[in-house]
C-alpha cells in the first residue's frame, strides 16, 4: 500500500476520487474495494489551525467509529469566493489488521463562500446510515447561529466541547434552553446533543457515585457543609457540570451564586439540613480537567471531608481525611479528545441525567448573571 | 403478430435468434438533438467497442441540426457531433484508434421531418448503406423527438415505404419511441394510434431507459431468484415503499468556465413538467417491478401482463385526495456543486432567449413543476393500506435514484422499548443511479458489556463487485430492439394504464390554475410542502 495524500479535486468529482484512491490504495488486487462506515461525520470548525488539529485526530476518530468524514472549515480569514474540496482515503487498521478504508472529504470556504457549505454537505452525505455533526468551532452552539441549525438538517446528533468555552455562565446558561429546542423525538425524525465534557466525567461520577454508597449511611448526604471543587485551565465548565449532577443528586437548591474573575465561583444552596456552599476553583496550571474535590461533611458526627482526586493521568482516588487508609482508587482508562468522540458517535440514546445536570446548571449560571 | 426472429440460430441452437442482435440500421430521427448527443451515439460506441454489435450494422442520422452547424458534408457533421458527444458522456472513453472504424459507420441526412423529399433522400441514403455495409434491409427506426413528430415520422415512413411487413422474413424493420408518449392520456392514444397504423405492437419498442438499468433488472432477480425476499414482499412485513428519481441538473447546463448556456431543455420540458416527463413513465414503470406478482414465466408479454396488472390496481385520486397526496413545487435560486444557479422561470426566460423563440405567455409566469411528491396506494390483496411514496425533482442536492423498501418496526419492547429514540428500521434499498447497487439497514449489538443498537448498513454495489462499468441503459436497450426482445419495453396497454392514473392529477392542477407553486432551492431535497403527504404518517423522507 502507498501511504494515501489528501488530493484537490472539483465539488462533483469527490466520489469518483474517493473510488481511484481507495483502488489505488488496494492495489494490484481483484477483490471488492471494501468502503468501511457506519456514520457520516460532518465536522465544523472556523480556522485553519482548528482544521490541522482536527486532520490530526480524525484517523483516530474513525477507527474507533468509521464513518465517512466531512471536514468543514469555514475560514473568515480566506477571501476566498470558491468552495474547495480535497479528498483523502485512508487504510484503517487495528494493530496489524487492515479493514477497509476511511473516507475523508475537507471542504474549505472562505468569506465568500460559506454559504454553500450546507448545500454541499447534502450532496455527499450517506443516505441511510446515522449523520453526527461534531460542532468543533470555539462559540458554543446556541450562539452559532443558523449554519449550525441548516448542517443539522439530517443529523441525529450534534456533538460539542463545553471545554474552553470563553464565557462559561453565558454558554451553560444558554445551552441549557438551546438542548431543549435542538433535540427532539419520533420515528426518523430525533436527535439528540451530547457534550464530550460530560463524557468525561463518566469516571469522576462512578467514583463520586461509589464514594457516596460507602458513606450514605453515615450521615455524608445531611451533613456535606462544602463542596470544593479544583480544576485546571479551561476545565470550568467539566467542573460545573460535574457539580450540577452532584447537588442534584444530594437534592440541593441554588440560592445564589457569585464569581470572582479568574479565580473562583461560589454558590449558596439550600440543602437538607442547612446551607452548603459550593466553590469551583481555578488552579493556574495544570491538565485542563477537575484535579480535586474535597466535600467538608460529618461522618459518625464527627467532622471530616471526602478528598477526591487525579492520583496521577490513569487513576482517581478517595480519601476520607483524618482516617488513615489507604485511598481507594478507580482506573481511568486513557481517553483522547479523538477517541472520546468516536465513542459518541455510537451512543445516541438520550441522556436523562445529563438532561437534568443541565437543567441544574442552568440555574447556577443564571444566578451568577442576574 | 408473429415475430419471425425466435428460431433457433442455426450456429448455436441453445441460443434463440432473439437474444441476438441482428444485423440492421439504426436509423435515428432527431439525431441533431440532445437525446442522441448524450446518449444514443455513446451507446452505439460502446456497444461498438464491447464488439456486441451485429457484423453489418450503420447509423444514419436523420434531422435538421441547428442554423449554421452543418458542414458541407452531412455525414462529417454526425461524425463529428459523436466524437463530441462520446468524448464528453462516454460510458468508455474515446479510443482514438477505434474511432475511424467506428466512424464510417456513422452517417447523415439532413431534412426536415414533415419533407416527404427529405425521406426519399433517406431511403437513397439507407439504400446505399445497405449495399456498403451488406444490411439485408432491416431497419430500428429511433424516435427521439417530441411526442407532437411521432406521427409525422411514420406516417412518412410509410408512405415513403421504408416500413417492412412484420411477416418478411428477409428483413425486418422495428422503430423505437421515445417517452413520454403524449402529454395526457388522449394524445397517448392519439400517438399509439397513428404508431400502430403504420407499425404492428411486435415491431414497436416503447422506450423507457430506466428499465435498461441493471439494479431495475436486478429487482426481478432479487424478489425471485432469492428466497428470503418474496415472503415478506407483502402488506403484512412491508411498512412502506419510496421511489426516488432525483436529479441534479435542471432545466440548462452553463459552461463551468464562462458560465454561459450550453444546453436547455425548455423546448420539451416547460409546459410539460415532472409529473408527465418521470412519474407517469419513469417512476410508475420502476413501480410495476416493485410491485409485480410473480410472472409465470420471463417471456416479454408474461412479464408485462405483471407490470401492467400493478397499473391497474392503483387507486385513482378524487381531487380532494390530490390535494392531500401530492405536492407539485418548483425550484428557485440556490447552490449546486458550490455554485450558485438561477430558479426555473429565470431559467425558461433565458433559455427561450438562447434559442431565439419568443417565450409563450403561459411561460411568463411557469407554472410547470419542477418537482413533484405523491402518495399512493396499489389496492391488491398484497399491497393493501401499504403507501407508496414517490418524488422527483430536478436540481437537487445530487443525482440519485433509488427504490427503498421499508420494513415493519418490531414491536415497542425489549430493544425498540425506547418511544424517544426508536430502532432505525430495516431498510432494503435499492439503488438505480449512480454506482448501482443494493444495501441493507438492519440493526446491531454494539460490542461492548451494555446492549447499544447501532444500525448498520450492508451493501452491494455492482462497480466494485463486478469490476467495471456496468453498461448504459441505452445500450442495453438498443440490443433488445435488435433482438427483438421486448420484455423491458412498456406495451400500448401499459402506457395507457399510467396515463389513466396520472390523469386525475393533472385534470385537477389545470382546474386550479394556480398562479404560483410552492417553492424549493436548488441543492435542497424539495419543498417543506412534500412533508404533508408523509410526516403526519409518522414516516419521512429518506436522506439518499
Amino acid at each position: 500500500m502507498t501511504e494515501p495524500s489528501a488530493r484537490s479535486v472539483p465539488l462533483g468529482g469527490v466520489e469518483r476520487e474517493l473510488l481511484r484512491q481507495m483502488r489505488e490504495l488496494q492495489g494490484p488486487d481483484d477483490r471488492p474495494v471494501q468502503r468501511t462506515r457506519m456514520a457520516n461525520l460532518v465536522i465544523y470548525c472556523t480556522s485553519q489551525e482548528r482544521a490541522a488539529s482536527l486532520n490530526a485526530e480524525i484517523p483516530e476518530v474513525v477507527n474507533v467509529h468509521p464513518a465517512r468524514v466531512l471536514l468543514l472549515v469555514a475560514d473568515a480569514e480566506s477571501p476566498s469566493m470558491e468552495l474547495e474540496a480535497t479528498v483523502l482515503v485512508r487504510p484503517l487498521r487495528r494493530g496489524s489488521h487492515g479493514f477497509g478504508f476511511s473516507e475523508q472529504i475537507t471542504l474549505t470556504a472562505g468569506r465568500g463562500a460559506m454559504h454553500h457549505l450546507p448545500f454541499a454537505v447534502r450532496a455527499l452525505l450517506i443516505g441511510d446510515l446515522p449523520t453526527n455533526l461534531w460542532w468543533a468551532a470555539p462559540v458554543p452552539p446556541p450562539f452559532a447561529g443558523p449554519i449550525l441549525y441548516e448542517l443539522a438538517e439530517h443529523a441525529q446528533q450534534i456533538v460539542y466541547d463545553s471545554r474552553g468555552w470563553p464565557d462559561p455562565a453565558r454558554g451553560v446558561a444558554a445551552t441549557a434552553g438551546w438542548l431543549e429546542q435542538v433535540e427532539r423525538g419520533g420515528p426518523g425524525s430525533w436527535r439528540i446533543a451530547s457534550d464530550v465534557n460530560w463524557r468525561r466525567l463518566k469516571y469522576w461520577r462512578r467514583m463520586l457515585m461509589q464514594s457516596l454508597e460507602g458513606v450514605e449511611d453515615r450521615g455524608l448526604f445531611e451533613s456535606a457543609a462544602e463542596i470544593r471543587v479544583e480544576h485546571g485551565p479551561h476545565a470550568v465548565v467539566q467542573a460545573w457540570l460535574l457539580m450540577s449532577w452532584l447537588t442534584d443528586q444530594l437534592g440541593w437548591k441554588v440560592q445564589a451564586g457569585r464569581v470572582e474573575p479568574g479565580v473562583e465561583m461560589i454558590w449558596r444552596f439550600h440543602g437538607p439540613t442547612g446551607e452548603p456552599l459550593l466553590r469551583i476553583h481555578r488552579a493556574d496550571d495544570g491538565p485542563a480537567d477537575i484535579q480535586r474535590i474535597r466535600i467538608a461533611c460529618c461522618i459518625d458526627k464527627h467532622d471530616a471531608a471526602l478528598d477526591l482526586f487525579a492520583q496521577d493521568s490513569q487513576r482517581l482516588a478517595m480519601r476520607i481525611e483524618g482516617i488513615d487508609e489507604a485511598p481507594r482508587t478507580l482506573t481511568l482508562p486513557p481517553h483522547s479528545p479523538a477517541e472520546l468522540v468516536g465513542r459518541q458517535l455510537s451512543d445516541r440514546e438520550r441522556d436523562p441525567v445529563f438532561r437534568a445536570s443541565m437543567s441544574v446548571a442552568q440555574v447556577m449560571a443564571r444566578s451568577l448573571l442576574e | 403478430m408473429p415475430d419471425d426472429f425466435q428460431n433457433p440460430h442455426p450456429l448455436e441452437p441453445d441460443v434463440s435468434k432473439s437474444l441476438l442482435p441482428q444485423s440492421c440500421q439504426l436509423v435515428i430521427f432527431g439525431a441533431a438533438g440532445d437525446l442522441s448527443w448524450r446518449k444514443l451515439l455513446p451507446a452505439v460506441y460502446n456497444l461498438n467497442i464491447d464488439g456486441v454489435l451485429p457484423t453489418h450494422f450503420a447509423v444514419v442520422g436523420f434531422g435538421l441540426p441547428a442554423e449554421g452547424h452543418l458542414s458541407s458534408d452531412p455525414d462529417e457533421y454526425i461524425r463529428g457531433r459523436a466524437k463530441d458527444g462520446i468524448t464528453r458522456f462516454s460510458r468508455q472513453p474515446l479510443d482514438e484508434s477505434h474511432w475511424a472504424d467506428f466512424a464510417r459507420a456513422l452517417f447523415f441526412v439532413p431534412g426536415s421531418f414533415n419533407d416527404a423529399r427529405a425521406y426519399a433522400q433517406l431511403k437513397a441514403k439507407m439504400e446505399a448503406v445497405d449495399q456498403q455495409f451488406g444490411i439485408p434491409g432491416s431497419r430500428v427506426y429511433y424516435l427521439a423527438v417530441p411526442p407532437t413528430l411521432v406521427g409525422t415520422c411514420v406516417e412518412h415512413l410509410k408512405t415513403a415505404g421504408l416500413i417492412a411487413d412484420p411477416q418478411e422474413l428477409r428483413s425486418f424493420t422495428r422503430v423505437i419511441v421515445e417517452k413520454p408518449i403524449g402529454r395526457d392520456l388522449d394524445s397517448a392514444r392519439d400517438i399509439m394510434r397513428v404508431v400502430g397504423a403504420c407499425f404492428a405492437e411486435s415491431q414497436t419498442y416503447r422506450i423507457d431507459h430506466y428499465l435498461g438499468k441493471e439494479t431495475v433488472q436486478n429487482l426481478l432477480v432479487l424478489r425471485f431468484a432469492n428466497s428470503i425476499f418474496e415472503p415478506l414482499w407483502n402488506q403484512k412485513y412491508i411498512d412502506h415503499v419510496q421511489i426516488t428519481v432525483a436529479e441534479e441538473e435542471g432545466l440548462a447546463q452553463y459552461d463551468p468556465k464562462t458560465g454561459e448556456m450550453i444546453a436547455t431543455r425548455a423546448g420539451y420540458y416547460e409546459g410539460v413538467g415532472a409529473l408527465r416527463d418521470m412519474v407517469q413513465n419513469h417512476l410508475l414503470q420502476v413501480l410495476c417491478l416493485v410491485a409485480m406478482e410473480p410472472p409465470w414465466s420471463l417471456k416479454p408479454d408474461v412479464v408485462r401482463d405483471a407490470k401492467v396488472g400493478v397499473l391497474n390496481c392503483l387507486r385513482r385520486m378524487t381531487p380532494a385526495e390530490v390535494e392531500k397526496n401530492v405536492v407539485r413545487a418548483q425550484y428557485i435560486e440556490g447552490d449546486i456543486q458550490g455554485r450558485r444557479v438561477p430558479g426555473y422561470r429565470k431559467e425558461v426566460r433565458e433559455s427561450f432567449e438562447v434559442m431565439k423563440k419568443p417565450l409563450p405567455p403561459e411561460s411568463v409566469h411557469s407554472t410547470t413543476e419542477t418537482f413533484v411528491a405523491l402518495k399512493l396506494f396499489i389496492d391488491n390483496w398484497r399491497w393493501a393500506d401499504v403507501p407508496f411514496y414517490l418524488r422527483t425533482g430536478k436540481r437537487m442536492p445530487k443525482r440519485a435514484s433509488e427504490v427503498a423498501i421499508q420494513f415493519k418496526d418490531v414491536p415497542p419492547v425489549l430493544f425498540n422499548a425506547q418511544p424517544e429514540v426508536p430502532l432505525d428500521p430495516v431498510v432494503l434499498s435499492l439503488r438505480v443511479q449512480p454506482e448501482e447497487g443494493l444495501a441493507m439497514r438492519i440493526a446491531s449489538k454494539l460490542p461492548g458489556p451494555k446492549v447499544h443498537i447501532y444500525p448498520v448498513k450492508m451493501e452491494f454495489n455492482y462497480s466494485s463487485s463486478f469490476g467495471g462499468t456496468s453498461p448504459e441503459a441505452y445500450e442495453r436497450l438498443i440490443l433488445d430492439v435488435m433482438a427483438g426482445d421486448a420484455t423491458l419495453f412498456m406495451r400500448r396497454d401499459g402506457v395507457e394504464a399510467a396515463w389513466q392514473f396520472v390523469m386525475p392529477i393533472l385534470e385537477h392542477w389545470e382546474r386550479m390554475h394556480v398562479r404560483d407553486l410552492p417553492e424549493y432551492q436548488c441543492g435542497t431535497w424539495g419543498p417543506v410542502e412534500a412533508d404533508r403527504i408523509i410526516v403526519p404518517d409518522g414516516r419521512r423522507w429518506r436522506t439518499l
